[in-house]
């Protein structure tokens, strides 16, 4: 009897060590592109049906926050916003820990936000587990402009019908940041960087000349730069075996076979942007948080940011994003809307992004000085994540790929035929559940 | 007990004394068995019923699928690849933390001058956050980390060579490696808690039997194989008890050093970590309870082989 007690009381604690959270952090804060444009006024023919300033009420803002300054920039908006709609009391919550299972954990509880950040890896999973309020009735009535978001980070939020769930509150693109006093002018084609690394291999401190994650968090991009692609146009099959996408996973292997780029692992950093601020490398296929780091905690190191290079598909990259989504269980959704409309709107996006550690994800906001390059990037990035159910996970497409990359690395195969047939196996189960 | 004249006198008091006794005793611990019974059992019941659902967060459960997710079970390759690492784990890291523990106890079980420094010593480890120490331990078996300069600087790098470990071998970051550092961090850690179980065993073992193992002729080696070691077995059973329940439960190391994937390559990928990504990754609390419940079997049979094999005796 006793150690079947034992037993039960094992049983729940790991249950509830399950739900108790910790773990990994969530996504760093997510900023975007933002050529500067007109601001957009709302769309012709829509009547004043619904005036924001007229609601009233209570809401709660459930936020991630990756750093101090981010909890900063937010209370700004905020603040900003509570002059302009001073009926409507928002209450910002800080969600700590991993927010992805503390959100989960406040929905089955109903204690979730009315209004709170998602990130782009898990969209599909929470557009299809019902977490997500539709927000295409509300975008109608107010007539809200939605023309001016980058396609890269909106169409990560719309539900295989096309229905909106969810409006980016920020984006990044992937750009190169390379070591300046190492690179003085930075390759613009796939060929110059491999040219360019070839050059400054044993250069100084370097450990390798290029830094590559062995993740599609990375290779996506470059795999859209040689006209590959995971998935065929309308997203109902697998095109990671073809040709163009199999010999671009084998360009990105043979860069670490050849010696011109290494793993983080390898290096012995925890990413790319450590690895470029120590000296190891002089290239980096970074977002705009990479500037945050470099400027804090590696100051001496000299770099700068290049679109990334194009291969023989053109110029490609890819967004990282999070939204502002409505819970559907909120009491006061119509606050909740006008608290979202006015954080993904121009006015308090850039409110937003004044606080340097976001970038808009509308063309109709100022860039914020130093993410220029990442901002142009937007206007041609593909989604980097949420394009496609169960991408990340330890069951997840992403890990499937970046497991068979590793295993490559590691026995010094260097092969992208296990790579593919890995991923391609996973795709298909996803497809076909 | 003790005066036996009045008998019925006495014995009706006692029967007084004892309801009224027992009544305390309910009441004492009847707050804390509430919890138990609502927090432990309560939710380990409700993780059986969620498991026979398919079950939503936010909407509660959809559609009775009776044994649909242990179905589900059997064909997921990952939950293999779970089971098989949690298994390599506990198969290597019971034993060798037994066999450490009980080193340590019969050390500072030694009349010897500071036995109670080394007591608390070996101790330390136990009290330590395990999150804040695995931190540690990934900081030193990082590439460039302590570990390998150490043994590079002490000329031990050749005999790492020839079992193809190079000199900036990533010890955590490497699919080959990673499970077994995290093997010898827990035995290292845990080690010290198996010590003191053992110590608690060895202080209940009488002189007389030592005595009388000395007048047979027994030395001290013979004397710990001999009369020690058979005599643990109430530890022993406890000790493997306690440490194959903790093994298959690893979870806070391997979510730290290998993030909710199980990185590398799924090297510290183990059943409960499987159930967080179940739950969180996934958002399918459903399979998440059926891969609990499985666990909860899993455990329930091996404890009773255990203590089939080891009889029916007390623990320490």
């Amino acid at each position: 009897m006793r150690q079947r007690l034992i037993t039960l009381g094992f049983t729940a604690a790991f249950v509830l060590a399950a739900c108790g959270g910790g773990g990994g952090s969530p996504a760093p804060g997510t900023g975007g592109p933002g050529a500067t444009g007109p601001a957009g006024t709302g769309p012709a023919g829509t009547t004043a049906a619904f005036d924001p300033s007229t609601v009233t009420g209570e809401v709660t803002l459930g936020a991630w926050e990756s750093s101090p300054a981010e909890g900063t920039a937010l209370e700004a908006a905020l603040a900003a916003f509570a002059e302009k709609y001073p009926n409507i009391d928002v209450t910002q919550e800080t969600i700590p820990g991993d927010y992805r299972v503390q959100m989960a954990t406040n929905f089955s509880s109903t204690t979730a936000p009315d209004v709170f950040y998602v990130n782009a890896e898990y969209a599909p999973e929470w557009i299809e587990e019902q977490f997500l309020e539709p927000l295409d009735p509300y975008i109608a009535k107010q007539g809200f402009d939605t023309s001016t978001f980058f396609p890269g980070y909106a169409d990560i939020f719309k539900g295989d019908d096309g229905t909106t769930y969810g409006l980016p509150k920020d984006g990044n693109t992937i750009a190169m940041a390379y070591n300046t006093d190492l690179v003085t002018t930075p390759p613009t084609t796939l060929d110059e960087l491999v040219t360019a690394a070839d050059a400054l291999k044993g250069q100084g401190t370097l450990k390798a000349p290029i830094c590559l994650s062995p993740g599609l968090d990375r290779a996506l991009a470059f795999i859209y730069a040689q006209g590959g692609s995971l998935l065929t146009e309308d997203g109902s099959a697998a095109a990671i075996d073809s040709a163009e996408s199999k010999a671009a996973v084998q360009w990105y292997l043979d860069l670490i076979k050849n010696g011109q780029g290494m793993t983080p692992t390898q290096l012995g950093d925890s990413w790319c942007g450590e690895a470029l601020g120590k000296g190891d490398v002089a290239f980096a296929f970074e977002g705009g948080w990479i500037k945050g780091a470099m400027d804090n905690d590696f100051p001496d190191i000299n770099w700068d940011f290049a679109e990334m290079p194009a291969g023989s598909a053109g110029k490609a990259t890819i967004t990282y994003t999070a939204a502002y989504s409505i819970n559907p269980d909120s009491e006061n959704k119509d606050a909740a809307w006008v608290v979202l409309q006015y954080l993904t709107g121009p006015e308090g996006m850039q409110k937003w992004t004044e606080g340097g550690i976001a970038i808009p994800s509308r063309s109709d906001v100022p860039t914020p000085a130093g993410f220029e390059v990442v901002v142009a990037g937007a206007d041609y990035a593909k989604p980097g994540s949420g394009f496609i159910k169960s991408y990340g996970g330890a069951d997840g497409v992403q890990t499937v790929f970046q497991n068979a990359m590793v295993g490559e690395i590691e026995n010094a195969t260097f092969s992208a035929d296990p790579v593919i047939a890995a991923t391609k196996a996973k795709i298909d189960e996803i497809l076909g559940s | 007990m003790t005066a036996a004249a009045p008998a019925q006198r006495a014995g009706k008091h006692g029967r007084t004394g004892e309801r009224q006794e027992a009544l305390a005793g309910y009441a004492f611990i009847a707050i804390p068995m509430l919890l138990f019974l609502v927090l432990n059992i309560g939710t380990t019941l409700f993780a059986f019923y969620i498991s026979l659902w398919d079950w939503n967060y936010r909407l509660g459960p959809q559609e009775l699928i009776g044994l649909a997710n242990f179905e589900k079970l059997l064909g997921d390759r990952l939950f293999h690849t779970a089971i098989r690492n949690t298994a390599y784990y506990t198969v290597i890291w019971v034993p060798l933390t037994m066999a450490v523990g009980l080193f340590l106890a019969v050390i500072v079980n030694q009349k010897i001058r500071g036995q109670t420094f080394f007591r608390a010593a070996f101790y330390f480890p136990a009290i330590a956050s395990s999150a804040a120490i695995t931190v540690l331990w990934i900081f030193l078996l990082q590439p460039d980390g302590l570990f390998n300069e150490v043994r590079g600087a002490i000329g031990l790098n050749p005999l790492y060579e020839a079992m193809g470990f190079g000199p900036n071998h990533n010890w955590f970051g490497n699919s080959g490696t990673a499970m077994n550092s995290v093997i010898i961090l827990n035995a290292w850690t845990t080690s010290g808690t198996f010590m003191l179980f053992y110590l608690a065993s060895l202080q209940s073992i009488s002189h007389e039997v030592y005595e009388a193992a000395a007048i047979d002729g027994a030395g001290p080696w013979q004397a710990f194989w001999k009369v020690t070691f058979p005599l643990l077995k109430p530890g022993h059973f406890f000790v493997a008890t306690v440490g194959v329940i903790g093994g298959l439960q690893l979870f806070d190391q391997a979510l730290i050093g290998g993030g909710s994937n199980g990185d590398p390559q799924y090297a510290l990928m183990t059943v409960v970590l499987y159930l967080y990504n179940a739950a969180f990754s996934q958002f399918n609390p459903g399979y998440a309870a059926s891969i609990g419940v499985v666990l909860f079997f899993v455990i329930l049979v091996i404890s009773l082989i255990q203590r089939r094999l080891f009889g029916n005796t007390q623990a320490a």
